[in-house]
């Protein structure tokens, strides 16, 4: 249950060996995704010729969920 | 005590060094090795003086196990184990190899000395440690709120006096329901009275149960379970200002769940903030009235209700700040009333700011704002004065212009006002080019400036460093904390601190994030200490210019002898400079 530790998202930091930003932030997605993370997005790029410096987030909790660390219920 | 200091490392030996003055002082014998001897020769040396601790530092974690492992078996294997205690320490250690090893006790990496003072003479101290003792304190204490210079002070009087005049002959539906609201919290059942002067949204809320969209309930359960939560949330108080009294390091909170704004709360006061801001939701700036109970919201910003508050008053330390924001709608002097009796300490108002760039009509703002002000007044409540129509482009000079005009009416009506210039990279700057060389010397310039003008307290947001953010995390935190430091060198009263999420749109800021520009702040704080940042000339003519700028827009808006038809007729900021007079709320002023 690491739901019940994380307050709200996990970031991943990474240098990627890529042509360009878009194939950087394809395959950070990629990443996250296999690690399986759903609400993920990146958070910065920076791309310099064969490399990019990239940020990877994934949200478990985005204000207003059910936190898991507060065993909070959803009374819509 | 005989202390034998043995640093077993090629070279570091400053924690043997530090240790050596400690006991020396406390009157205990030592005897310091030098570093890089062999551990035969340093055994010979234990046989010889039989000291009560041998005490090694090792520092490099290269082959650190086994080096330690032989030590150990030569100390036993001449004798010593029975008379000495063996202790080890440093960065390569931890608490289970030096067990592992056989040693009588393991200093990891952040041990202070005290710790280890304290096991050799046999005393128990604190996991903890010292405590920081954080005390709630009074931005506004000492300050005069003289206007310094006489022709300011003409115009500025003359600006405060005519708003009053004008003021008093008016109300508004948001002062009518303040009034009410005042007299429902002294147990008066006035509701129908009350959603008669609020919007559709808020009188089917009351009246039907409707809940709008994107608004959810929060059930007494999960209030229980939030309150375990705090009460498990203990931390040591952290000081972020390192030698220095100032500044207050405020951040602002408005995730849109009291929830998650509790937990931003708690990991922002652990970090080091002294105080925090509430943020409310934009729809509730332009919507009359307020809804009551416990409720979150999925969007940003943080829904106002008096439950939703006092929620959040009981998250907070007790020298922590808090300011609730009033000033940018329809509902501004009932958030001051609410905000007093949840037991705000701060709020904010500046109602040139609130109708040219907030949405407020401007008519309907002044009448608002002024009662709002006293009601500030009567519960001694400071409150702030931001002047982020800058961001829209407006020039500087111009919204000090109203925020000088707003300060003064405020002394004038018995409250204490905050002087809040944004330390940002503003269009008219970019545009101007004030920061070509860097963002010191027009960030100064504004303070200079002001302090030649009014004797007032200074706290620089919301936040500081406003458009140099990226979404670079590292670039974010530094140039937080750069300004955090300029602001420091200032000795300015407090600085409001976004997080290094500052300039990432698609999604809510984090805790991390938070705690990154905390901890670059501490690190700048640190750095700096007491010395200051140096400006170039540049900065005082700045200021200079930026004087001049405030006093020809305070004689324009004299010469109008109108404070409302000013702010219609641009002289606060015009349309072209992105000062645009809002629209909620209009044609609601009533004469009384």
């Amino acid at each position: 249950m690491l739901e019940k530790h994380i307050i709200d998202a996990v970031d991943l930091e990474t240098t990627l060996l890529a042509e360009s930003e878009q194939k950087a932030r394809e395959i950070g997605i990629g990443i996250m995704k296999s690690f399986g993370f759903k609400d993920v997005d990146v958070v910065f790029v920076e791309h310099n010729g064969f490399a990019a410096r990239i940020r990877l987030r994934a949200y478990v909790y985005r204000p207003g969920d059910k936190y898991s660390w507060a065993s909070v219920g959803d009374e819509r | 005590m005989k202390i034998l200091l043995v640093p077993l490392d090629p070279v570091h030996d400053v924690a043997v060094k530090m240790l050596n003055r400690e006991f020396s002082q406390r009157g205990h014998q030592t005897i310091l090795l030098p570093p890089d001897m062999k551990i035969e020769e340093i055994v010979q040396i234990c046989q010889r003086e039989t000291p009560d601790y041998i005490m090694v530092s090792r520092t490099l974690g290269y082959n650190a196990a086994e080096l330690l492992g032989r030590f150990i078996d030569l100390i036993d294997a001449a004798g010593l184990r029975r008379k000495c205690k063996v202790v080890v320490g440093g960065k390569a250690i931890t608490k289970e190899l030096a067990a592992e090893l056989g040693y009588d006790a393991g200093f990891g990496e952040k041990t202070r000395w005290e710790e280890v003072v304290a096991f050799v003479e046999g005393r128990e101290i604190s996991a903890e440690g010292k405590t920081v003792e954080k005390f709630k304190k009074e931005i506004t204490r000492g300050y005069s709120y003289e206007i310094k210079d006489s022709a300011f002070r003409e115009l500025l009087e003359k600006i405060a006096g005519q708003i009053i005049e004008w003021a008093n002959q008016r109300t508004s539906p948001g002062v009518e329901r303040a009034k009410i609201r005042e007299r429902i919290l002294k147990g008066e059942d006035l509701l129908d009275e009350y959603t008669e002067l609020c919007d559709d949204l808020v009188r089917s809320y009351y009246k039907e149960k409707v809940i709008p969209k994107h608004v959810r309930l929060i059930t007494q359960e999960e209030i229980k379970r939030l309150k375990e939560l705090l009460s498990k949330s203990s931390y040591s108080p952290r000081v972020l200002r390192h030698s220095t009294d100032k500044p207050l390091v405020f951040v602002q909170y408005g995730t849109g769940c009291p929830f998650m704004d509790a937990m931003h709360i708690k990991v922002s006061e652990a970090w080091g903030a002294d105080g925090v801001l509430h943020f409310d939701p934009s729809w509730g700036a332009r919507c009359e009235g307020l809804l009551e109970g416990l409720l979150a919201h999925e969007e940003d910003g943080s829904i106002i209700t008096l439950e939703n508050l006092k929620l959040i008053k009981s998250a907070l330390g007790e020298s922590t700040l808090w300011c609730v924001r009033a000033h940018r709608g329809v509902n501004t002097p009932e958030i001051v009333l609410l905000a007093h009796e949840a037991g705000a300490d701060l709020t904010k108002i500046n109602m040139v700011y609130g109708s040219l760039n907030g949405g407020s009509d401007p008519e309907r703002l002044t009448v608002d704002g002024v009662y709002a002000i006293k009601l500030a007044a009567k519960f001694n409540m400071p409150f702030d004065l931001p002047t982020n129509e800058e961001l829209g482009g407006v020039p500087a000079h111009k919204a000090f212009a109203g925020m000088l005009a707003v300060a003064y009416l405020g002394v004038k009506l018995g409250a204490k006002p905050i002087l809040k210039p944004l330390f940002c990279y503003s269009p008219d700057a970019i545009i101007n080019k004030y920061m070509e060389d860097n963002y010191i010397d027009y960030n100064v310039g504004k303070v200079i400036a002001l302090r030649e003008i009014i004797d007032a307290p200074i706290w620089p947001g919301e936040p500081i460093g406003f458009m140099t953010h990226t979404e670079d995390r590292v670039q974010s935190a530094m140039t937080t904390a750069l300004h955090a430091a300029l602001g420091k060198s200032l000795e300015l009263d407090a600085i409001t601190v976004s997080s290094t999420d500052e300039a990432y749109a698609r999604g809510a800021i984090t805790t991390s994030a938070r705690i990154d520009s905390l901890r670059a702040i501490a690190d700048a704080f640190r750095f700096f200490g007491r010395a200051k940042i140096e400006p170039t000339k540049q900065a005082y003519e700045y200021a200079k210019m930026i004087k001049e700028g405030i006093y020809q827009t305070l004689q324009r808006v004299a010469e109008r002898g109108d404070f409302v038809a000013s702010l219609y007729e641009g002289l606060f900021g015009t349309k072209e400079e992105g000062a645009n007079p809002g629209r909620a709320g209009r044609g609601t002023v009533r004469k009384c």
